[in-house]
């Protein structure tokens, strides 16, 4: 993975979550971090706004930050439908 | 307190670079908020935001993003708008059971928004009839955030009267 690493831990856990489902994680901005797009993002998906999510360089709270990018990732809906889909912790370190 | 809410806003076609208007967000005090562009033209900020009351967090969260994006036109503040799954999700019960509430307490049920093939509750008629009738344990922030989340969609509604049909209607409906 060659991507820049998020500084805080818990924001950083919670991409490498997101990406373990298969999300693309994209960094770029100041006041933003990156951000992070549903793989699934097609005319099925109902998951709405939160397709592309922003990821923040210095949340307000990277715990609450961090969950809910999670949360977004448990929600997507394709995602959910299909309950083999892979949720390997990356193997990176 | 900390209180969890979404604002959902129209962006204007001028106002249609999202990584500014991000940026701008971020600067004005919205870091506390996921801020999702999916759907173009679209923009939801998921709030959790830490104040004295659910009036406060809505307030300030709407000025920060009034600041941020002028031109942005809210359309919905969520959780406001349900349908009995949402409510069964909220208040952690099934939604047969819920289904089945509705159907033996037919005369004290709320009244929905809209009824059809999918029919639509204000939130915090739910919660209220919930807690009134049953006595249902529900957490106080929950109640809080739905009875003003109800109140923001209503005066962003009220928005569209026009003066003349109100006149005429006001006694009519009430």
């Amino acid at each position: 993975m060659s991507r820049w690493k998020h500084s805080k831990k818990e924001v950083e856990d919670a991409l490498r979550y997101a990406e373990a489902n298969g999300w693309r994680v994209e960094p770029g901005g100041a006041h933003a971090w990156g951000r992070i797009y549903c793989p699934y993002n097609d005319a099925q998906c109902r998951c709405g706004e939160f397709c592309i999510t922003s990821v923040w360089s210095t949340p307000k709270n990277a715990g609450n930050h961090a969950k809910a990018l999670r949360r977004v990732v448990d929600n997507c809906t394709t995602n959910r439908s299909k309950p083999d889909a892979a949720v390997n912790e990356d193997e990176g370190n | 307190m900390e209180y969890t809410f979404t604002l959902k806003y129209r962006l204007l076609p001028a106002d249609q670079n999202v990584d500014d208007l991000i940026e701008r967000l971020g600067a004005e005090g919205c870091d506390d908020a996921l801020v999702g562009v999916g759907q173009p033209g679209r923009m939801a900020l998921e709030f959790t935001r830490e104040a004295d009351s659910a009036r406060d967090a809505l307030q300030s969260a709407l000025a920060d993003v009034k600041r941020a994006m002028p031109a942005a036109q809210l359309f919905e503040a969520a959780p406001d708008f349900v349908g009995l799954s949402d409510v069964a999700q909220v208040v952690g019960v099934s939604r047969q059971n819920l289904r089945k509430l509705m159907l033996s307490h037919a005369a004290s049920f709320p009244a929905p928004v809209h009824d059809g093939t999918t029919a639509v509750w204000h939130l915090a008629d739910m919660l209220d009839w919930l807690h009134a009738t049953l006595a249902y344990p529900l957490e106080p922030v929950t109640l809080d955030i739905a009875r003003t989340t109800k109140q923001v969609n209503l005066v962003k509604q009220a928005e569209q009267i026009s003066p003349a049909s109100e006149k005429q209607l006001r006694l009519l409906v009430a």
